[in-house]
């Protein structure tokens, strides 16, 4: 039996920052982690946003396929109602119920779309909750009033989200206050790494992840503290003091990092992980604005145009459509994270929008409109470096769900879906914005030692992750064992398993397609089939 | 059809949030009366979370957005659990939107 696997999730982590902060000290840890490991990018989702990323990772299956798209999601196929996502949305099995089904405990931290929490054999605390609820959407349901008698200092509040404060600072409100921004992460995090430290030693698991999500959340406001590029040649002293402040929460996570590899001893992995990299962004391009001017979208009467020093990054208040004209209106975007943009299409979600018949033609006119019209006013450059159709990024059954269109911003930005006085504003400072390029170090047994991997996908995690833990790869993962960072003998002596397929999860209703007898191939079987894909030489 | 007992629903409605009552600092007894704002000082997300929490222990997928959407665009002054109560006696047994 191996030992544990700990999935160390860092949200929105670059290597930017992170060997940035290695070099200049603030986490010798991770520089012990890294030279040890192996390390490489993880690209992200497209697009790169928390929830189809996150759930990708522990699926190791693409946003089409689990369902999750984005932070908001059609109520039903023919909902006009957006809710935010949750565990019920989630339409494959994570690797905590993999290897939980299999007889290996599991534990799962802070990961978005796990509420109500899924009743693994571990436990399970859902990140994206509000603290009224962390308690009822756990699992087992006795665990939050077990951490509070037994964790010095627990405090449900401190741990849960709290979208008021979020919202305030993600709309800039907070935007001068940069320290109390700073102290909340740091704050929160400790909640977190306790209840890891605490279940690590009473409640061992043989697979466990936690995310700590204080990284996106400084990135975003912080960027031109953090990213080594934008450093000033002569920063102020308040650059200095705030950056020191960042610092402190990085320093805080390496001890945490370095704990934790205690716990997993000398036979256990761990990965650190992200969801997505970062970058920084200095324009806001309003879409509905440019959708607008293009004759595409009606505002509804009386929607005011947003506040020329609003700082807005995302917003992600449910989102109704009444904002909009709908009968006059042929495409719009209801999420920044998203990117996406929506054609509605009469019938589907109610009698608005183009025909059937006209969809695929008006949905080339637009993807022509996007690349060629959207262009920055004062150098006519386009301000769309991309754009996809949801069968290029959303593949699957799910596919429905997701917008017609995803867009990639040529600064990688996200857009905003207000009404602005004009399509494109320039920002009064740089902030962070999402990177397809995240982070992947594996650590551990039979790891190779300061090897650089190839980029690898998040769909990759899942069944490397399960490959460490010493149990079989289902076959309907998307992603690969990622095989070049492990050595040639450990793969020699460990040699991979392709397994039954995925179980679907428990809240949805039976497909009978799936539900054939698994017939268990043959050991050289499985090998061929493994070479095949590239598992093994 | 099913037919959805309300007497039974409101029960198991007002044991979940009477079970969270205490760590919610509510000291007065939870009734088809009391308002999720402005009684259980819910924001929102609260509310949304409440969905989620109705949806798992009715195991059924609720239209709870179009539901608080509604109240918001009527401009009701606070939901009761009375409204919730008549919300799910109007869904629970002709859910939609599960996915497939």
């Amino acid at each position: 039996m191996s030992g544990p696997v700990i999935l160390f999730g860092l949200d929105g982590a670059t290597f930017t920052v992170l060997d940035d902060l290695v070099r200049k000290g603030v986490m010798p840890c991770l520089g012990r982690f890294m030279a040890s490991g192996a390390r490489g990018t993880l690209l992200s989702t497209v697009p790169p946003l928390t929830p189809p990323a996150w759930t990708t990772l522990v699926t190791g299956r693409t946003p089409g396929h689990h369902g999750i798209t984005n932070f908001l999601q059609y109520e039903s196929d023919d909902s006009r109602y957006l809710r935010l996502v949750t565990s019920r949305e989630l339409c494959c099995e994570t690797i905590w119920s993999i290897a939980s089904r299999q007889g290996r405990r599991a534990g799962s931290l802070n990961f978005v779309a796990h509420n109500p929490a899924p009743k693994i054999n571990g436990y399970v605390i859902p990140g994206w909750v509000p603290w009224r609820w962390v308690k009822k959407h756990s699992h087992p349901a006795d665990l939050i009033d077990r951490l509070k008698g037994e964790i010095p200092g627990f405090d449900v509040r401190e741990l849960a989200l709290d979208l008021k404060v979020e919202q305030k600072a993600i709309a800039g409100e907070m935007i001068e206050d940069y320290e109390s921004w700073i102290d909340l992460h740091i704050r929160r995090e400790p909640q977190w790494f306790n209840i890891l430290r605490y279940q690590m030693k009473h409640d061992p698991c043989a697979l466990v992840g936690v995310v700590f999500d204080g990284v996106d959340k400084l990135q975003h406001l912080l960027w031109e503290h953090l990213d080594p590029n934008m450093e000033p040649q002569s920063p102020s002293e308040d650059f200095l003091r705030i950056r020191r402040h960042c610092w402190d929460y990085f320093r805080q996570l390496d001890r945490f990092l370095e704990e934790t590899v205690k716990s997993a001893g000398p036979d256990g992995h761990v990965f650190v992980v992200s969801d997505h990299g970062f970058t920084g962004s200095g324009e806001t391009l309003f879409i509905n604005t440019w959708l607008e001017q293009q004759g595409y979208l009606t505002w509804a009467p009386g929607v005011e145009v947003a506040p020329d020093n609003s700082h807005e990054l995302l917003e992600r208040r449910p989102y109704n459509l009444s904002a909009l004209e709908l009968s006059k209106t042929r495409a719009y975007a209801h999420s920044p994270g998203s990117n996406g943009i929506c054609i509605p299409v009469k019938g589907d979600r109610g009698d608005v929008g183009v025909t059937p018949e006209e969809y695929e033609s008006f949905r080339a006119e637009l993807v022509n409109a996007l690349r060629r019209r959207c262009v920055d006013p004062e150098t006519q450059e386009p301000l769309i470096a991309d754009v996809w159709t949801r069968e290029e990024v959303f593949h699957g059954p799910r596919m429905g769900l997701a917008p017609d269109l995803t867009v990639g911003l040529r600064d990688n930005g996200f857009f905003s879906v207000l009404r602005g006085s004009q399509a494109l504003k320039r920002r009064p400072m740089v902030i962070g914005t999402h990177h397809p390029a995240g982070v992947l170090i594996v650590h551990g047994p039979g790891v190779r030692e300061g090897a650089t991997l190839q980029p690898a996908q998040l769909a990759d995690v899942a069944p490397t992750a399960l490959y460490a833990l010493g149990l079989p790869i289902p076959e309907d993962l998307e992603g690969s064992l990622v095989t070049e960072a492990f050595t040639p003998e450990y793969l020699a002596e460990h040699s991979p398993i392709c397994g039954p397929a995925t179980v679907r999860p428990a809240h949805l209703p039976p497909d009978e397609s799936r539900d054939r007898a698994y017939e268990p191939e043959s050991e050289a079987e499985v090998l061929m089939r493994l070479r095949a894909l590239g598992y093994v030489e | 059809m099913k037919v959805v007992d309300r007497d039974k629903v409101r029960n198991e409605l007002l044991t979940i949030l009477t079970e969270l009552r205490e760590d919610w600092e509510y000291s007065n007894e939870i009734t088809e009366q009391t308002g999720i704002f402005s009684d259980l000082e819910f924001e929102s997300i609260d509310a949304v979370a409440l969905g989620s929490a109705v949806e798992e222990h009715f195991d059924q997928s609720l239209p709870f957005a179009e539901f608080l959407i509604k109240a918001g665009e009527r401009q009701v002054k606070d939901i009761t659990i009375g409204d919730l109560l008549d919300f799910l006696m109007a869904n629970l047994d002709g859910a939609k939107g599960r996915p497939k």
